[in-house]
C-alpha cells in the first residue's frame, strides 16, 4: 500500500507538469486551430529566463520568477506576432511548419547561449520534502499539484465568469461570427498565445528544479503533453487537465509493475489505443456532431 | 640565350621535379607532425579545448626535453564538429597530409568507429581515447587506446565493492543504451564470477523524468551496495536525489559519469560520499599530480581524463617514434607495442597485441563535492 500511495503521488506530480503545458497546447488550438509545436519551448526558455535572473544575476527568487513570467508574456506577443501572424490567413499547415521551424530556432539559440550541459534551478523551498507516513513527500511536487488545481480553478472562472474570457471562448467557437459581433479577433489571439505562453513558462519553471534546465526538457515534456491532449480530447481543457494526470500515473504505474526501460512506450501505447478506439479522446465531441 | 630542345626539357624536369625535392627537405630539416581530430565546434566544444590543451601541454614538455628525432614536435588540428561524419571527413583531411607521422583520434567510441576504417587504409599509428572494448578487437593494427576500456570498469566495480566494501547484496541500475548495457553486463559478470548474483538489475531510457519506480525497486530487492551505469548526468542527478530522498542509503559505487563535473553540480549533497572509476585521478600517482599542476597553471581549472590522456597520447608517440629511430609506421607500432611501464597522467602503460594501453582503473570517492583518490585497481589480463 505504501508503495501505491508514492507511486499514486509522484504520477500525480509529473501528470501536473503535463497538464500544465498540455493546457497550452489547448488554448492555441482553440484559439487558432493550429496545434503549436513550440509549446514545449515556452517551458524551456522560461527556464533559462530563470537560470539568467535567479543564478546568472543572483535577483531574489520571487522577483525573478516575475521576471520570467514577464518575459514570456513578451515572447507570446514576438511569437505571435513571428510565427502566427503572418501566416493567420493560410491553412493549417504552414502554421503548424512555422511553428516547428520556431521551436528549432529557439532550442538552438539556447544551446548556442548556453552549450549543452543542464543547469542548476534551486528549489522554491529550502526543505526538499517530508513523510506523511510512509510516503515521502517532495515538496517540489507538492508545489506543482496544488500550482496546478489553482490554475485550473482560475480558468474555469476566468473563461465563465469574466467578459474577457468569455469573448475569448466566442474568438476560438467562431472567428467570422466573433468579429461580426466585434470582438477584436486578432488581439483576442494574442491574448491566447501570451497567457499560453505564460502557462507553458510557468510550468517550465515549475519542473526546472527537478528535471534541470536544458534544451531537451522542453521537447520531453511537449511530447507527453502533446498525448495527454489527444486522450482528453483535444480542444477541451477539462480533458487536458484529466488526460495530463492519467498519463503521469499509468507511465508510473507501469514502470513500476511492468516495466522501467518501457516507461515512455506505456503513455505512447494508451495514445495509440485512443487513436483507435476513441480518437475523440475523453471530453472531445465527435466532429461530425459538432458539425 | 636560345632555348634548345634540351635546354627547355631539362628546365621542364627541373621545374617539376622541383616541389618534391624541396618538401623533401623541408621534410629533414622541419618537424615531425602529429594530426589531432578534436571537437572545435559542437556539442563538445568545451571538452576538445581540454583534449587540445593537454597535447599541447605534452608537446611542451617533448620539445623542450629535445624533441623528436632531433626535430620539433608539432601537432596539427582539424575539427571533428562533434559528429560521426565530421570525425571521418577531419580524418581524411589529415591524411593526405604526408608529412604527418601519427594521429590523436577520438574520445568518443562512435565516432573511432566510423574513422576505424580510414585509420585502417592509411596504415599510420592512431592513439584514442574511446572506451568501446571492442575497438581493439576490430583487427585493425594501428589503433592504441590511451584510456582503460569499459570491459575494466564493471570488473574494477565489482572488485571494489566485494573485497573493499565486503559487500553482497548488489543492486545494479544502467541505462539501456549500448554503454550502459554493455556495463552493466560486465558488472554482472564480474560478480557471478566471484559467486554473487546481483539482487536486481534495472534498466532505464535516457531521458528518464522520474526514477520513484527504480528507487522503490531497489528499496524492496534491500540491496546493500548499489552499482550504477548512467550515460547522462542529469538522469543521474534526478536518480541521486530521489534515492536519498527515498531512503536508500547503501554505498553506491558508479561508472566514470558519477564523479564528472556536471553530474557534481547537478546532483550535489546527493552524491556525497558515492564512489566512482576514473581512469585520471590526481592523487593516484606522482605523474598524474605533475599533469594536474601543470595543467591548472596553463587552463585554471581542474583537470579531467578530457585532456589527460591526449597528453599522453602525445607523450607515448614521442617515446615511440625516438624508440624506433624513425618515422615509419611499422616501426613507431612495434616500437609502441614494446612499451612497458611507462608512467604516465592515467597510469601505467603497458600496451598488449590488442593496443590496450592501461589495464586498471581508479576508484574515487565524493567527499563534500570534493573528489578524492581511494584506490588503484590493476588486471594483469
Amino acid at each position: 500500500m505504501d508503495l501505491v500511495l508514492q507511486l499514486l503521488f509522484t504520477g500525480i506530480g509529473i501528470g501536473s507538469v503535463y497538464a500544465l503545458v498540455a493546457l497550452g497546447f489547448v488554448l492555441i488550438f482553440r484559439a487558432t486551430n493550429v496545434v503549436n509545436f513550440a509549446q514545449g519551448e515556452f517551458s524551456m526558455v522560461a527556464a533559462f529566463l530563470m537560470v539568467i535572473f535567479a543564478v546568472d544575476l543572483e535577483w531574489p527568487y520571487w522577483l525573478s520568477f516575475l521576471l520570467a513570467l514577464a518575459g514570456m508574456a513578451l515572447y507570446g506577443v514576438i511569437f505571435n506576432l513571428g510565427v502566427y501572424y503572418p501566416l493567420r490567413h493560410r491553412t493549417y499547415l504552414p502554421v503548424i511548419i512555422s511553428t516547428i521551424g520556431a521551436s528549432i530556432l529557439v532550442a538552438n539559440t539556447m544551446l548556442a547561449l548556453y552549450g549543452p550541459q543542464p543547469q542548476v534551478l534551486s528549489p522554491v523551498f529550502e526543505t526538499p520534502g517530508f513523510n506523511v507516513g510512509p510516503v515521502y513527500l517532495d515538496s517540489q511536487y507538492l508545489l506543482i499539484i496544488v500550482v496546478t488545481m489553482v490554475l485550473v480553478a482560475f480558468q474555469y472562472w476566468f473563461f465563465e465568469h469574466t467578459l474577457l474570457g468569455k469573448k475569448l471562448q466566442a474568438t476560438s467557437q467562431d472567428k467570422e461570427m466573433a468579429s461580426l459581433l466585434g470582438i477584436p479577433v486578432a488581439t483576442m489571439i494574442m491574448i491566447t498565445f501570451v497567457y499560453s505562453a505564460v502557462l507553458g513558462g510557468l510550468a517550465g519553471i515549475l519542473v526546472a528544479p527537478i528535471l534541470f534546465v536544458s534544451i531537451q526538457m522542453g521537447g520531453t515534456i511537449a511530447l507527453k503533453a502533446f498525448a495527454a491532449t489527444i486522450i482528453g480530447g483535444f480542444g477541451d481543457v477539462a480533458g487536458a487537465i484529466i488526460g495530463g494526470l492519467a498519463l503521469g500515473v499509468i507511465e508510473t504505474f507501469g514502470a513500476a509493475y511492468i516495466s522501467v526501460p518501457y516507461k515512455d512506450g506505456f503513455a505512447f501505447l494508451v495514445l495509440v489505443l485512443f487513436l483507435v478506439f476513441r480518437p475523440q479522446g475523453l471530453f472531445g465531441e465527435r466532429v461530425a456532431e459538432k458539425a | 640565350m636560345q632555348v634548345t630542345r634540351r635546354v627547355f626539357t631539362s628546365g621542364l624536369a627541373i621545374g617539376l621535379a622541383a616541389p618534391a625535392v624541396l618538401r623533401g627537405a623541408s621534410a629533414q630539416g622541419g618537424t615531425i607532425k602529429i594530426g589531432q581530430v578534436v571537437p572545435i565546434t559542437g556539442p563538445a566544444a568545451e571538452a576538445g579545448k581540454y583534449a587540445m590543451a593537454g597535447a599541447k601541454l605534452a608537446l611542451e614538455k617533448v620539445n623542450k626535453a629535445g624533441g623528436v628525432l632531433g626535430k620539433q614536435l608539432e601537432i596539427v588540428t582539424e575539427d571533428d564538429q562533434t559528429t560521426n561524419p565530421g570525425a571521418v571527413l577531419a580524418f581524411s583531411k589529415l591524411a593526405t597530409n604526408a608529412d604527418i607521422s601519427a594521429f590523436i583520434g577520438s574520445i568518443r567510441s562512435t565516432q573511432m568507429h566510423a574513422m576505424a576504417p580510414d585509420i585502417l587504409k592509411n596504415a599510420k599509428p592512431t592513439m584514442f581515447g574511446g572506451t568501446d572494448p571492442t575497438l581493439t578487437k576490430l583487427g585493425n593494427p594501428w589503433l592504441f587506446r590511451c584510456r582503460p576500456n569499459d570491459g575494466y570498469s564493471g570488473r574494477v566495480i565489482a572488485t571494489f565493492g566485494l573485497d573493499e566494501l565486503k559487500l553482497k547484496k548488489w543492486g545494479i541500475v544502467h541505462s539501456t543504451d549500448a554503454f550502459g548495457t554493455n556495463g552493466a553486463k560486465a558488472l554482472a559478470e564480474a560478480l557471478e564470477k566471484a559467486g554473487v548474483k546481483p539482487a536486481i538489475i534495472q534498466g532505464y531510457s535516457n531521458q528518464s523524468q522520474d526514477f520513484t519506480p527504480v528507487v522503490l525497486a531497489l528499496k524492496q530487492a534491500g540491496i546493500d551496495v548499489l552499482g550504477s551505469y548512467f550515460t547522462f548526468e542529469n538522469d543521474l542527478g534526478i536518480f541521486a536525489r530521489q534515492l536519498r530522498q527515498l531512503g536508500v542509503t547503501a554505498p553506491w559505487v558508479g561508472s566514470p559519469s558519477i564523479v564528472n563535473v556536471t553530474a557534481l553540480k547537478l546532483a550535489g549533497p546527493a552524491l556525497y560520499n558515492t564512489y566512482g572509476v576514473a581512469d585520471y585521478a590526481e592523487d593516484s600517482s606522482p605523474e598524474a599530480k605533475a599533469y594536474a599542476d601543470a595543467y591548472r597553471a596553463v587552463m585554471k581549472v581542474d583537470p579531467d581524463n578530457q585532456s589527460s590522456w591526449c597528453y599522453d597520447a602525445v607523450s607515448l608517440l614521442a617515446t615511440a617514434i625516438n624508440k624506433a629511430g624513425k618515422t615509419d609506421p611499422q616501426a613507431v607500432r612495434e616500437a609502441m607495442l614494446s612499451i612497458k611501464g611507462y608512467k604516465g597522467a592515467e597510469g601505467e602503460y603497458n600496451f598488449d597485441q590488442n593496443g590496450d594501453g592501461l589495464h586498471g582503473y581508479n576508484i574515487v570517492q565524493n567527499k563534500s563535492g570534493k573528489i578524492a583518490f581511494a584506490k588503484h585497481i590493476e588486471f594483469k589480463d
